[in-house]
């Protein structure tokens, strides 16, 4: 699939509807973070990356390892691919990179998300090419089965498929269980039942 | 400003166009938790208060008030109006409802948003009328000045002037601190520049309980006036 046809692989940043500017303030200040620091790791995604920072679990976890965090709430694969594109990989040579990102790809299909996400290794794997990526599997979400959770398994399916025969990506499935048999998840597991995933199973995240 | 004129004061739910249903499912969980519990405090709005619940200073600082926390990341008034007036207000009678919504009317204007949240106000008088309420202002968002601070910053002026009419409603605004005399706002304290961290969360809270803990002892629980 093109760069063209698939809005999901086409670098795009955010627009600053709400009028604060947020979104590039994050950006820049990631570009910026990037020249001052010498990261190990770098985590880079959407809400699920960002909260992780936010929380106890990374103080003790993922800081000793030297980590960065540029995750954006919000931020779908096109927004990612854009950031990269853009400065946040220039300065810095991490050994590993966590990519976590895809649920926030709404209107787009499985096939599209998963070719955002291998446009975003692409570009990782071009800037840096000693580095290994990580890509988390995309957590199911809502309280009852529903397409979006079909979307999000579709796509762990086609992104474990396609880098299978990559030696310098590895894909992690990231859920420990959360849909319980009567195929409903735990509000204590995931407030919103989607992206703020409660501070006791952010314990659970540990790669 | 009536209903029919400000649609900041018209109830509405989210519409679910993602396709998960998740706002509905907190909804139901909500009305669920008002037959289950018995809160003192309820606190209610959007990711502001639902954040707060993330973090340790619920545990330590509020779950020891008998608080329910009902925020809804990314609501409206308009949501939030709707969810009190469809089950979030049955069968608990807290002393003290603290209310915080506002930041996200992005569609109206600083008057219709501080119209909503008298009118969220105003339902919450009729429905507990024994009950105290705190309003928080809106914070200042993004790293530097910018309309939204503006617009939150009217909404907080027009609240200071209009809620003490309602009576038993206080006004607080603990978003002082958070700007810099440079004008730009801290990472530190807003990671995204909207919500805010742990250690800003303590620093809002310790407002916050001295206040709550002043209004529960004025007032007499309903309990003790049941056994005499």
């Amino acid at each position: 699939m093109s760069e063209d046809a698939n809005p999901a692989a086409t670098p795009s940043p955010c627009q600053d509807i709400q009028g604060d500017g947020r979104w590039m303030s994050l950006h820049n200040r990631f570009v910026s973070d990037s020249k001052g620091k010498e990261p190990d790791v770098l985590f880079v995604g959407d809400s699920l990356v960002q909260l992780l920072h936010e929380f106890e679990v990374w103080r003790k976890l993922f800081s000793p390892l030297h980590a960065l965090n540029f995750g954006v709430g919000g931020d779908a694969t096109q927004h990612v691919l854009w950031r990269l594109v853009n400065g946040e990989l220039d300065h810095i040579s991490p050994k590993v990179v966590v990519l976590w990102v895809g649920t926030n790809n709404h209107g787009h299909t499985p096939e599209q998300i998963c070719g955002g996400i291998m446009a975003i290794i692409n570009v990782i794997h071009q800037k840096l090419p000693h580095a290994h990526t990580l890509v988390l599997g995309l957590l199911p979400r809502g309280k009852s089965p529903n397409p979006l959770r079909e979307r999000n398994a579709s796509v762990n399916a086609l992104v474990q498929a396609e880098v299978a025969s990559l030696s310098h990506v590895s894909f992690l499935d990231m859920d420990p269980g959360f849909i319980l048999s009567d195929g409903s998840i735990a509000h204590q597991d995931m407030k919103q039942q989607q992206y703020s995933p409660s501070d006791v199973d952010n314990r659970s995240f540990t790669c | 400003m009536s209903a029919e004129e400000n649609p900041a004061a018209e109830p509405a739910p989210v519409i679910d166009v993602q396709g998960d249903g998740r706002w509905m499912s907190q909804h139901n969980r909500f009305v669920q938790e008002c037959k289950d519990a018995e809160p003192d405090v309820l606190f209610v709005g959007d990711s502001m208060v639902q954040l707060m619940q993330q973090y340790e200073v619920w545990r330590e600082v509020f779950s020891p008030l008998h608080a329910l926390n009902f925020g809804i990341g990314g609501d409206t008034t308009c949501n939030v109006l709707w969810r009190l007036q469809n089950g979030e207000l049955e069968n608990i009678r807290p002393r003290v409802v603290v209310l915080w919504v506002g930041t996200n009317n992005h569609e109206h204007t600083a008057d219709q948003v501080a119209g909503g949240i008298l009118a969220i106000a105003q339902l919450v008088l009729s429905r507990l009328p024994r009950s105290k309420i705190i309003v928080l202002g809106l914070l200042p968002r993004g790293e530097f000045p910018n309309p939204l601070r503006e617009k939150n910053a009217a909404v907080n002026n027009l609240l200071r002037a209009s809620l003490p009419q309602l009576g038993p409603v206080q006004f607080i605004d603990v978003g002082g601190s958070f700007v810099h005399s440079d004008g730009a706002i801290s990472s530190r304290d807003m990671f995204d520049f909207l919500h805010l961290t742990a250690s800003a969360y303590r620093t809002i809270s310790t407002t916050l309980h001295e206040l709550l803990l002043q209004m529960l002892e004025e007032m007499p629980q309903e309990r003790r006036a049941s056994l005499v």
